[in-house]
């Protein structure tokens, strides 16, 4: 199983997804999504359709050139198993960014839903905490921890009469 | 009566003829052939028996879409005619029941 690339917009094609079409001088497209196939279809080109990578690495927005695009380059060869480097590889693979991104911002994990504004619920936790410990007497019942008061300040006094006469 | 391309490298399939082949039946219970099927091709004023490799109409979603109906000249018992096929040929068809093998053997490039 291979994850292959979209003719159109660069994006992965995992198994199970998207389209292939072979022309007929057996050139094979591989589309992640009809948007891509019907952008195809009508004969538009990649590298002038704003939302590609094509687009996106022809008009210099996005790094063209970085160490981490040969490891993508270089899948094609069949690789001799050694060990040390199969080792080496699980560690890095569990997710590092490339460095590639560097260049790029931090998109949100979902859309719609942006890393700003995680520092904002935070704060919110703090206010709501800070708020609820200046009004307890609205929720606290008046008698509540009265008789607990109570006993400690009778084992306080007992404590006291002790130490008065030992002293005495 | 559908047009058709012929695609392996026999004489009949590709001496110029003033008049393209056409299907003229599909060995199938539904009229429609699909990868896999055969038919009966009418070339140069003869009847043929071909196998449809490849069509223009989207199918199952892991199977290409071709740009042209692809089909290969077969005899009765379906041994092809030609000796290679160079189009690219769907890998689905070794999944098929029938005895494709021989057209699969002759195929260079799969798809």
């Amino acid at each position: 199983m291979r994850i292959e690339k979209c003719y159109f917009c660069s994006g992965p094609v995992y198994p199970g997804h998207g389209m292939m079409f072979v022309r007929n001088d057996c050139k094979v497209f591989r589309f992640c999504k009809s948007k891509c196939h019907k952008n195809f279809k009508k004969k538009r080109n990649p590298r002038k359709v704003r939302w590609t990578k094509a687009f996106r690495k022809s008009s210099g927005k996005e790094l063209t050139v970085d160490n981490s695009f040969e490891f993508e380059k270089r899948r094609n060869e069949p690789f001799k198993y050694q060990r040390e480097l199969w080792n080496k590889t699980e560690g890095q693979a569990a997710g590092e960014g490339g460095s590639h991104q560097r260049g790029q911002k931090e998109y949100p994990p979902y859309p719609g839903s942006s890393c700003r504004l995680k520092k904002g619920k935070q704060l919110e936790k703090e206010e709501a905490i800070s708020e609820v410990k200046k009004n307890i007497h609205l929720i606290r019942a008046p008698h509540a921890g009265k008789a607990k008061m109570m006993e400690d300040k009778m084992v306080q006094k007992l404590q006291e009469d002790v130490e008065m006469g030992e002293d005495q | 009566m559908s047009r058709v391309r012929v695609v392996d490298n026999s004489p009949l399939g590709n001496t110029p003829y003033h008049r393209p082949a056409k299907c003229i039946h599909v060995y199938n219970k539904t009229g429609v052939g699909k990868v896999g099927d055969k038919i009966l091709l009418a070339i140069k004023g003869q009847k043929k028996k071909a196998l449809i490799i490849g069509h223009k109409m989207p199918g199952p979603r892991m199977m290409p879409r071709f740009d042209s109906n692809n089909v290969v000249l077969i005899e009765d018992n379906g041994n092809p005619t030609g000796t290679r096929i160079k189009v690219p040929v769907p890998s689905s068809l070794r999944r098929l029941e029938g005895e494709y093998s021989k057209v699969l053997a002759i195929a260079q490039k799969f798809v």
